[in-house]
């Protein structure tokens, strides 16, 4: 066995035709998402083996013609077109709608290419009562034909017969070329008609849409479909926050275990350090999201695939054009709310370019949960717990007014966006409708895992590396300063205990880190915003991610138990600027939310966007046009309320 | 007239189609010059609506449904 002898198998097809599933039964696990050049779509390869040849499968992404009409179509096209490779190509059609499957697969056999057809949904074809007649269509094709069932795994083995074995001449389709894309469609079809008239039986009626079609009536009914997106939102969010929390507090204690295991058992030092604080650190911060990604991806997958993602769509579509949005849009805002990381990366199911570009440029402006810790411990110090108007909670209702601040930006922001961005290419938004079918699990399996890879190891390496970077920063301090503040606490050793001690050290050398520089120089630009050096720290650790606000006010306010929030509060609270006044007024507070609702601290999401646009560009405008949102505003509310 | 002028469960038959990669994506998904298309629904807030041909169910926008000339039937 060698390279040499490896056939590559290209599966092509048009969209909803069950291509992936035939993929993943081929593959089962042997299979790698990778990138084609230079575009974000992803290409899926895999491999089996018959005998001791090794088949490499190649799933290029749905396409309806050879005139591509985005960014997927062009791909596959583009493929097609290469006459410098010699594969096989798998062509998996929809049996309820030859006619139109067929348009491409005629087009492919023309380029003289190799064309095995596969017959999906053969159950449907039986249910409509209509039959076909295999050799007669193998034959006015020129091409084997073989009838499969992809959901159930049937006539896999005749179809990897038929690749093993597979000896015909490609014959052309059509005889006479035309030049005008529209003529040689129409010429096509023309043909197809004559074929399948030909070939196929109608006994019956194509039931495969009454169905669907009264399941519409409902679904994307005026009322009933809002209502029931309404409940299904509801029941995702209550997925992605209350069902997740039980393995990410598995997942939290197990960092923890770990951390203790690794600060206890390694010898004392600067690599202790490193690892208990920068790498462990880092990853815990990762692993923690990883639930709620899985939670997330498999709604999505699972709406996918049934074919209900499409009527979302439709149904807000109008709405959400005018901010510059797309229908499919709603998904990537609303995960948001939980993450901006899985929410970046749903927004690939968005073919219009420029609108999922804006979608991705704006999300990271919903509230997501890294923020609630900060909103909570702030609020805390300006409202207390059981102040209400009339019958509603005040800190709850500054909570909901934070969020919907969030989200209304987010839409005005894409609002001015649409303005800006041009767009490379006015594409019409059609979108096919296809009949709702019942979610393929291991489908959802596969997604899950690959969703979760391409976070773990893509966004990982670069919070990690940033988490590092911040350990330096905040463990290290020009010159000696780290030691003498060692010795001016040794000779005190007596009077204090040992974690007042230990504390006391942490936040004197924290101001004295490269951080505590940073943080004393940055003092004067966000002075007119109500913030003192401290603060500055604050705002520099938690660009890595916004929960690590809470963790570095406890270290500040020396206080040596991070979970004790209550203790965080009563320290903030009695904490005084330069003048002797207190520091965390009702102005500075504000001020600081307001911050946080805006400004772009999370490298993951950086990270994410990256790789999602393919460009450094975007993140940067990102950071460029978060930050000033979060400057302009924070300031404002701060000249009002001082 | 166009295909956006049509109410729900109004049919026509696709007469020409005036922008010609909307023209071509269309042929493609299965929406043939000469064949019958329907106005299946319309959503909530009149657009986009949803079109069929034969067993083709699509999603489509008012803006691209005015380059769709019928012949209403």
């Amino acid at each position: 066995m060698s390279d040499i002898s490896d056939t590559n198998i290209v599966l092509v097809g048009n969209p909803n035709t069950g291509k992936s599933t035939l993929f993943n039964l081929l593959t089962g696990l042997n299979q790698k998402v990778g990138n084609f050049p230079g575009v974000t779509v992803d290409k899926k390869t895999g491999y089996f083996k018959i005998n001791d040849t090794k088949y490499n499968v190649i799933d290029l992404p749905g396409a309806y013609s050879l005139n591509p009409n985005s960014e997927d179509e062009k791909i596959t096209r583009n493929y097609i077109s290469d006459t410098t490779n010699n594969d096989l190509i798998v062509f998996v059609a929809d049996v309820t709608n030859l006619k139109r499957n067929l348009l491409l697969c005629s087009q492919i056999i023309d380029e003289g290419k190799q064309v095995i057809l596969g017959l999906n949904m053969m159950d449907l074809l039986y249910k409509n009562k209509q039959e076909i007649n295999l050799e007669k269509l193998a034959a006015s094709l020129g091409c084997p034909v073989i009838p499969i069932n992809a959901r159930l795994g049937k006539g896999i083995n005749k179809l990897k017969e038929s690749i093993t074995n597979y000896q015909v001449n490609p014959t052309p389709f059509l005889t006479e070329s035309n030049n005008n894309t529209i003529d040689d469609t129409m010429l096509r079809f023309k043909k197809i008609d004559t074929i399948l008239n030909d070939c196929v039986t109608n006994k019956g009626e194509n039931k495969s849409y009454l169905l669907t079609k009264k399941i519409d009536n409902i679904l994307t009914h005026k009322i009933y479909g809002y209502l029931i997106f309404l409940i299904l939102l509801f029941i995702i969010f209550q997925a992605i926050f209350s069902w997740s929390s039980y393995p990410m507090d598995l997942i939290e204690s197990g960092f923890i275990w770990l951390s203790d295991f690794v600060a206890t058992n390694l010898p004392e030092g600067v690599l202790n350090d490193l690892l208990v604080n920068g790498v462990i650190a880092g990853l815990g911060g990762i692993v923690i999201f990883v639930p709620q990604i899985a939670i997330l991806f498999a709604f999505i997958t699972i709406l996918e695939d049934t074919g209900y993602m499409a009527r979302v769509s439709f149904l807000m579509d109008r709405i959400l054009r005018i901010f510059g949005l797309n229908g499919k849009s709603i998904i990537p805002l609303l995960s948001s709310t939980a993450c901006a990381v899985p929410a970046i990366m749903s927004a690939r199911t968005i073919g219009n370019p420029k609108e999922r570009l804006i979608t991705i440029m704006v999300a990271p402006l919903m509230s997501c949960s890294a923020r609630i810790p900060v909103y909570t411990i702030l609020i805390a110090l300006i409202v207390s717990e059981d102040s209400t108007i009339s019958i509603f909670n005040l800190q709850g209702l500054l909570v909901l007014s934070l969020y919907l601040l969030g989200f209304v930006t987010a839409l005005l922001s894409a609002l001015l966006m649409k303005w800006l961005i041009k767009a490379k290419q006015q594409s019409a938004f059609t979108l096919e409708m296809p009949i709702y079918r019942a979610p393929r699990w291991k489908n959802v399996g596969i997604e899950i895992v690959s969703k979760v890879k391409i976070f773990l190891f893509d966004a990982g390496k670069i919070i990690i590396a940033i988490s590092i970077l911040l350990w330096v920063l905040s463990s290290y301090g020009p010159g000696d300063t780290f030691e003498e503040i060692d010795k001016k606490y040794v000779q005190n050793e007596q009077q204090l205990d040992k974690d007042e001690l230990s504390s006391k050290i942490a936040s004197e050398k924290l101001e004295a880190s490269y951080a505590g520089i940073i943080g004393k120089t940055i003092e004067p630009t966000i002075k007119p915003l109500g913030y003192d050096w401290k603060i500055g720290i604050s705002l520099v650790t938690s660009f890595a991610a916004r929960e690590v606000f809470v963790g570095t006010m406890a270290t500040l306010y020396s206080v040596g138990d991070e979970d004790n929030t209550k203790s965080i509060r009563q320290k903030m609270m009695e904490a005084k600027n330069a003048d002797g006044g207190k520091l965390y007024t009702t102005a500075t507070t504000l001020s600081l939310l307001i911050f946080y609702v805006f400004a772009m601290q999370c490298m993951a999401t950086l990270a994410i966007v990256y790789r999602e646009t393919k460009s450094i560009k975007w993140p940067i405008i990102q950071i460029i046009y978060m930050g000033a949102l979060a400057y302009i505003g924070s300031f404002v509310i701060y000249t009002i309320f001082s | 007239m166009t295909l956006d002028t049509l109410k729900e469960n109004e049919k026509g038959i696709i007469e020409s189609i005036s922008d010609e990669s909307l023209a071509i994506q269309l042929l493609a998904m299965g929406f043939i010059l000469g064949e019958e298309v329907k106005v299946e629904r319309i959503a909530p807030l009149n657009d986009p609506m949803i079109i069929t041909s034969g067993d083709n169910y699509i999603s489509i926008r008012k803006k691209d449904a005015k380059q769709i000339k019928i012949n209403k039937t």
